[in-house]
């Protein structure tokens, strides 16, 4: 494919660095940001209902995954999820929380969608690891979709960073942090296959479920304050009819 | 026609709504409540659609819901309640007022828009179809309950307002055999029809049920009963497919 015959390599390497190169893809969701000069409050609330709709869109495309290993856990993986999102919200809720240069309830809301988006690329590795185990034809092809995957992942977190006052490089960096455990995870779930497997659903599931209420809970509302009820509609629509789009073109 | 059947059971589901209006301060709370219930089953409505859609076409999909929201804005703002908030210090009034005017309005546009959603799973699967009407129904006890506050509110007794919301709800049954008329067309472009009906019942969501929910009740308690509404539906098609 690049010219370089990874069929060379030992396995467990072109597992590591696939994953590694799955989890670099996420800091291009920065890039737009790199263009965007002027920021003001109306900016922020925009870029944060486009990032709702653009969350919903990826938890509708791992609820279509998810559907694959199993409804059921996938649904109860949501669930946990979403309690992680009230119970990480109570344990913020009483410190004065600072990320960066950001501070107050944007630092909040930050700091709750890396959490989620990093345990999720727990699941994501998972899934990459496993996928490993059934050839490398098919791996390769899943590493790239999980890539591309990642980068409206970036997006999203960006677009929540960096109009609250984080630079683009910070941006990218906190969004490959988050999706270091891919390569992480990647390695054990492929020598482990079997043991993997079934945990997958529930780690989809989990993702979904804490991005549909992170969106419900926290987004929304403070969406309604700073734009029109239409303006909102638009917005999460536009954002999720893309994403979708994307997640069926690159699926 | 079991269509018939359904819709008008679903229709009639709203009147339930209407029966257990509470009294007092918790009231803004519970009808909030509801709301976000409602807004949950809608929203599981609107990703089964989704989801049937996009097993066919994947684009044409996205472009109905497209054509769905736009077209729910439109009706919104040719109708007057786009951005339109009853306030919350409502006084009674005469029925016939505008307040009561407008709100079985927005409530008509409300059930044709599930009049349409209903019909066209119909037309593309009769178990569909029911699923719908079921879930649809469940979510009009929550927005019976809606209406019948804003009713009750401005003075409307409350038998009349239960019967109102009954007919505001009509314009679902009528709606829905319209298109089930429609058949023919439908048929041709399954994928249209179900993201049209998707988008159209998100864009109800996002931009009248929640905002509304949001200001008279907790988020956690929407966030919550939205989410589980949601998850509710979405086991639900999953048994069903």
């Amino acid at each position: 494919m690049m010219g370089l015959d990874l069929s060379t390599w030992p396995p467990v390497l072109v597992v590591a660095v696939m994953g590694l190169v799955t989890a670099l893809a996420t800091g291009l969701g920065a890039i737009p940001f790199a263009f965007i000069r002027r920021i003001d409050e109306r900016l922020v609330a925009r870029a944060d209902t486009l990032a709702a709709g653009l969350m919903l869109g990826a938890s509708f495309g791992l609820l279509q995954e998810g559907r694959n290993h199993g409804m059921v856990q996938t649904v109860i993986g949501g669930l946990i999820g979403a309690v992680f999102i009230v119970v990480g919200e109570r344990l913020l809720s009483d410190r004065e929380v600072n990320f960066g240069e950001v501070s107050g309830a944007g630092a909040k809301e930050i700091l709750l969608l890396l959490g989620v988006m990093t345990l999720h690329s727990f699941s994501e590795g998972v899934a990459v690891g496993v996928a490993f185990g059934g050839g490398q034809q098919l791996a390769t092809l899943i590493t790239v979709a999980i890539a591309i995957h990642n980068i409206p992942e970036g997006l999203a977190i960006s677009a929540l960073m960096y109009p609250k006052g984080t630079s683009v490089w910070r941006c990218a960096g906190w969004s490959i942090f988050s999706s270091l455990p891919q390569p992480l995870m990647a390695v054990p779930a492929f020598l482990f296959v079997e043991w993997f497997r079934p945990v997958l659903p529930y780690g989809l599931g989990f993702a979904a479920g804490a991005m549909v209420f992170m969106v419900l809970f926290e987004i929304l509302p403070e969406a309604y304050e700073s734009l029109g009820r239409a303006s909102v509609g638009v917005h999460v629509s536009v954002a999720f009819g893309a994403m979708v789009l994307f997640q069926q073109l690159v699926g | 026609m079991v269509l018939l059947l359904a819709t008008s059971a679903a229709a009639l589901l709203t009147a339930l709504g209407a029966v257990p209006l509470p009294a007092g301060n918790a009231r803004p709370r519970l009808v909030g409540l509801a709301e976000a219930t409602a807004a949950g089953f809608m929203l599981g409505v609107s990703h089964l659609l989704l989801t049937v859609g996009l097993g066919e076409q994947e684009f044409n999909t996205v472009l109905g819901a497209a054509a769905g929201a736009l077209y729910t804005l439109l009706v919104q703002w040719y109708a007057g309640t786009t951005g339109y908030e009853v306030p919350d210090d409502l006084e009674p009034s005469q029925p016939g007022d505008s307040t009561v005017v407008r709100e079985l309005l927005q409530s008509s546009l409300h059930s044709a828009a599930e009049g349409i959603a209903i019909g066209i799973a119909f037309v593309i699967e009769p178990r569909l179809g029911l699923l719908l009407a079921l879930v649809l129904g469940l979510h009009n006890i929550g927005e019976g309950l809606a209406i019948a506050d804003v009713l009750d509110r401005a003075g409307v007794p409350r038998r009349q307002a239960a019967g109102l919301c009954v007919v505001a709800k009509l314009s679902q049954v009528l709606f829905a055999l319209a298109t089930f008329a429609m058949s023919p067309v439908l048929a041709r472009l399954p994928a249209v029809a179900s993201g049209f009906a998707a988008g159209a019942l998100a864009f109800l969501v996002l931009t009248e049920l929640l905002p509304d929910a949001y200001r008279k009740a907790p988020k956690i308690g929407i966030a919550g009963l939205a989410t589980a509404a949601a998850a509710i539906v979405v086991l639900l098609e999953d048994s069903l497919v």
